[in-house]
């Protein structure tokens, strides 16, 4: 959509597969050749198969991409359970540690050209909100029981019907500023680099908002994460 | 928790949400009156409810700043 050329879309069309032309395909086998499916798709099978290729056969001494691979995970778990502790940490890992590998790669690969962000799409962005979203509720009620709706109801008894319609719309408030933000900031990337290189791509001018890219997509794809943890860690230690 | 090892992104990712929830709730809040309004009871209270579901959206978005400022004092 914003990019001029993306490169599936142009091998799934010589294919003779249907790739809808708006942003958004009427038929289901359009609905599945939608750009940023198939690049969603395209991290997710990197995220696969790198690791796959980089990682081999673990070894009790390191080569380069084992050692690559356990600096990265061992800094995200140090970084998670600086925020939540370590027994916690342990448990969210793999949830987490997913968005934010998924995140980063697809927030970083629209920087290509050729390529788009999946992340770019409200679609995307809203899928992962809502597991988020999701999630902290089912924690905050295996952890405290139905103790963890009584503070929907707020300290006083009388304003407690008000309350919950404050804590309600909150937490829907919720949902929607985390998947805007993500979604806006990384859009905003897309089509400011898609303009610029129309513009003057002869001249370099996306040059420096490629380099602002990066930091974009690095701090919204932390930023993502850090907002799930606090979440996480606010339904888990609710103890009104 | 420290408060040296929490480092500048939690407060990034802490004080760059308020704009964007304030803004998120007050339009839920309005969003919420106007489907009661115009879709449940067909019209019939028209300005109503989105106007009292507004102010409920604004004073969710103003007890979310109330939370947050409670919190970083507690801390």
């Amino acid at each position: 959509m914003e990019h001029p050329i993306l490169f599936i879309s142009v091998i799934l069309d010589w294919i003779g597969l249907p790739v809808p032309h708006g942003p958004i395909g009427t038929t289901f086998l359009e609905k599945l050749c939608e750009p940023y499916l198939t690049y969603s798709w395209l991290v997710m099978a990197f995220l696969f198969v790198v690791p796959k290729l980089t990682l081999g056969k673990l070894e009790l001494i390191p080569g380069t991409g084992q050692n690559f691979w356990e600096v990265l995970i061992g800094g995200i778990l140090d970084f998670f359970a600086e925020h939540m502790g370590r027994k916690q940490a342990r448990m969210l890992f793999p949830i987490l540690a997913t968005f934010f590998l998924y995140t980063l790669l697809a927030n970083m690969i629209g920087l290509l050209p050729g390529f788009m962000s999946p992340t770019s799409s409200l679609n995307i962005t809203i899928a992962m909100t809502i597991i988020v979203w999701v999630m902290h509720h089912v924690l905050g009620f295996r952890y405290h029981g139905w103790k963890y709706y009584k503070h929907f109801t707020g300290p006083i008894l009388l304003m407690a019907p008000f309350m919950i319609i404050l804590e309600l719309i909150g937490n829907f408030a919720r949902l929607v500023s985390l998947s805007m933000r993500l979604f806006g900031n990384i859009l905003a990337k897309e089509i400011l680099l898609g303009v610029l290189f129309m513009l003057a791509g002869a001249f370099f001018a996306p040059l420096p908002i490629l380099a602002l890219g990066v930091l974009v997509s690095l701090i919204q794809a932390v930023v993502f994460v850090l907002l799930a943890v606090v979440y996480c860690v606010g339904a888990m230690e609710h103890a009104h | 928790m420290a408060e040296e090892e929490r480092g500048i992104l939690t407060e990034l990712a802490r004080y760059g949400q308020i704009g964007t929830t304030f803004a998120a709730s007050i339009f839920i809040g309005f969003g919420i009156g106007w489907w009661l309004d115009n879709k449940l009871f067909a019209g019939k209270t028209t300005p109503w409810f989105s106007f009292i579901f507004l102010g409920f959206g604004i004073a969710a978005g103003f007890k979310h700043l109330w939370d947050l400022s409670k919190k970083i004092s507690d801390d």
